[in-house]
């Protein structure tokens, strides 16, 4: 298979980015879009030029760590699929691929197609997690939560931070990936003891590096644990009930 | 490579405050001002239906809009506390909607993707063009049928100084003019786009979580757009037919 490329290329996040074009000949259906980038890396070292960087670790859907924009869509081609998951047999006739960062204000190029999306931790530091004692492990069934909690909880802890809803997102919001978290710590008995606290600490947070959320559901359409937009909804859901509750829980 | 890296985190430290007012805060406004834009709307439309009834009633409930609750309420008393609520609700949806994008277009950034997927990012994408055409219309309707300048019918007639009401005859008079029929259609169209859309982001705006909820939110939205643009796009077009007249 030949793939013709349009690879990013930024030598710094001072830098002015530029694309620059490629040929792998000896692709095949079988490569993901990483290993693609791999053999092309390959090719340009043996060339003596230097390879592009790119972020990557699990390959396997479940780390956050890749994503790239690929003809102009998050992660790439396939729907709600992270980039190490996308492979060139199901792109049909697609064999030229312009290849960037994942676009965003609040997500600078470091290099090439690698971004600093700290952002994220920052609103994760914010409120993204559990901050009361916990204690020992409690008895079985001393704290009940139903089979339907807990699913539902599991659903939105699927997130797996990548920064694709922000990259899709035409208004560069996060409220997918906030929401997600709001939502999931909403229904586990230790997240419910500072939901008032957190709602206000994570919409701060959110509000101070991303924009508004306007129902696009561009993020939806990218993600790759397959958040529903019912998260964004979660997201006013816990901050409007911190508005009326008034208290930290 | 690393003094990048620092001089980096230290830009982005120094504007990790959230702005005021929070964009929160403007969502709800946005979305509070929407029902009563709503609900002004299908209202609008319900008083709109008495032009089936003939000219005493379309006329006479125009009277009465200026009349009613006097002599506890002084005339026109409820028409200027309507025409005042939407006129704040305005300002308040204009200003916070611009504030809103404004913000969009900062946190976006200077890359700009061109492709989009689907009718939902459609309908979100058409909001401001919408809303600003929308209020274009506004105007249009504004000189033609309440105040009666530039673009009103030759045959306009304002009210009588005994305070009788000409609705039926200037609505009439007005949408006797193919062009402006067509407007008046357009207009409705833009609206149950603007409408739909706007009642989807409301739910998310407002918290909405539950899936029955959500989908009954979803079901009801769609109807009164469609109550909407068919009582009042109906008018126009019934007028053109000559079954109006």
């Amino acid at each position: 298979m030949r793939i013709e490329l349009e690879v990013w290329r930024q030598d710094g996040p001072r830098e002015r980015g530029r694309f620059e074009a490629h040929v792998v000949d000896d692709a095949t259906p079988e490569m993901s879009l990483l290993e693609l980038l791999d053999r092309l890396n390959d090719q340009l070292v043996e060339g003596g030029q230097e390879p592009i960087q790119f972020e990557s670790d699990c390959r396997e859907g479940a780390c956050g760590a890749c994503g790239v924009t690929v003809n102009d869509v998050p992660h790439g081609p396939v729907p709600r699929t992270p980039s190490c998951r996308q492979h060139l047999r199901s792109f049909g006739a697609v064999t030229r691929l312009r290849i960037e960062p994942l676009r965003s204000a609040a997500f600078p190029v470091v290099r090439d197609l690698v971004v600093d999306r700290t952002a994220l931790d920052r609103l994760i530091r914010a409120g993204g997690h559990v901050d009361v004692m916990t204690g020992t492990a409690p008895d079985a069934d001393a704290v009940l939560v139903t089979h339907d909690d807990a699913e539902v909880a599991l659903d939105f802890a699927a997130c797996i931070g990548c920064g694709a809803c922000v990259a899709a997102c035409p208004n560069g919001a996060a409220h997918l990936f906030a929401g997600a978290k709001l939502a999931h710590l909403a229904l586990v008995p230790h997240g419910r003891l500072e939901r008032g606290r957190r709602a206000v600490a994570v919409v701060d947070a959110l509000e101070a590096e991303f924009g508004p959320c306007s129902t696009y559901g561009e993020c939806v359409e990218v993600c790759p644990a397959g958040i529903p937009l019912t998260a964004v909804a979660a997201v006013h859901r816990e901050r409007l009930r911190s508005v009326f509750r008034g208290r930290a829980d | 490579m690393v003094q990048d890296m620092t001089a980096l985190r230290e830009g982005q430290r120094t504007r990790a405050t959230a702005p005021f007012p929070s964009t929160f805060a403007l969502k709800l406004v946005m979305a509070v001002t929407g029902v009563i834009f709503i609900a002004f709307v299908f209202v609008h439309m319900i008083g709109n239906l008495k032009v089936y009834g003939g000219p005493a009633s379309l006329d006479s409930y125009a009277q009465w809009l200026r009349e009613v609750g006097y002599p506890l309420i002084p005339h026109k008393g409820v028409l200027w506390a309507l025409r005042v609520t939407l006129l704040v609700s305005l300002v308040a949806h204009v200003g916070a909607s611009v504030i809103l994008w404004a913000r969009g277009r900062r946190a976006r950034g200077r890359f700009r993707r061109r492709r989009s997927s689907g009718v939902t990012a459609w309908a979100a994408r058409t909001m401001l063009l919408g809303g600003v055409l929308i209020l274009g219309f506004l105007v249009i309707h504004l000189l033609d049928l309440t105040i009666g300048r530039a673009v009103a019918p030759g045959a306009y007639q304002p009210a009588d100084a005994d305070g009788t009401i000409h609705a039926y005859t200037n609505l009439v008079a007005s949408f006797s003019r193919p062009w402006m029929a067509a407007v008046y259609v357009v207009w409705m169209l833009v609206i149950a786009v603007h409408i739909w859309h706007g009642w989807r982001t409301m739910a998310q705006d407002l918290g909405a979580t539950g899936h029955r909820l959500r989908a009954v939110w979803a079901t009801l939205g769609a109807l009164i757009a469609l109550a909407i643009v068919l009582g009042n796009a109906l008018i126009p077009i019934l007028v053109q037919l000559g079954v109006i007249a």
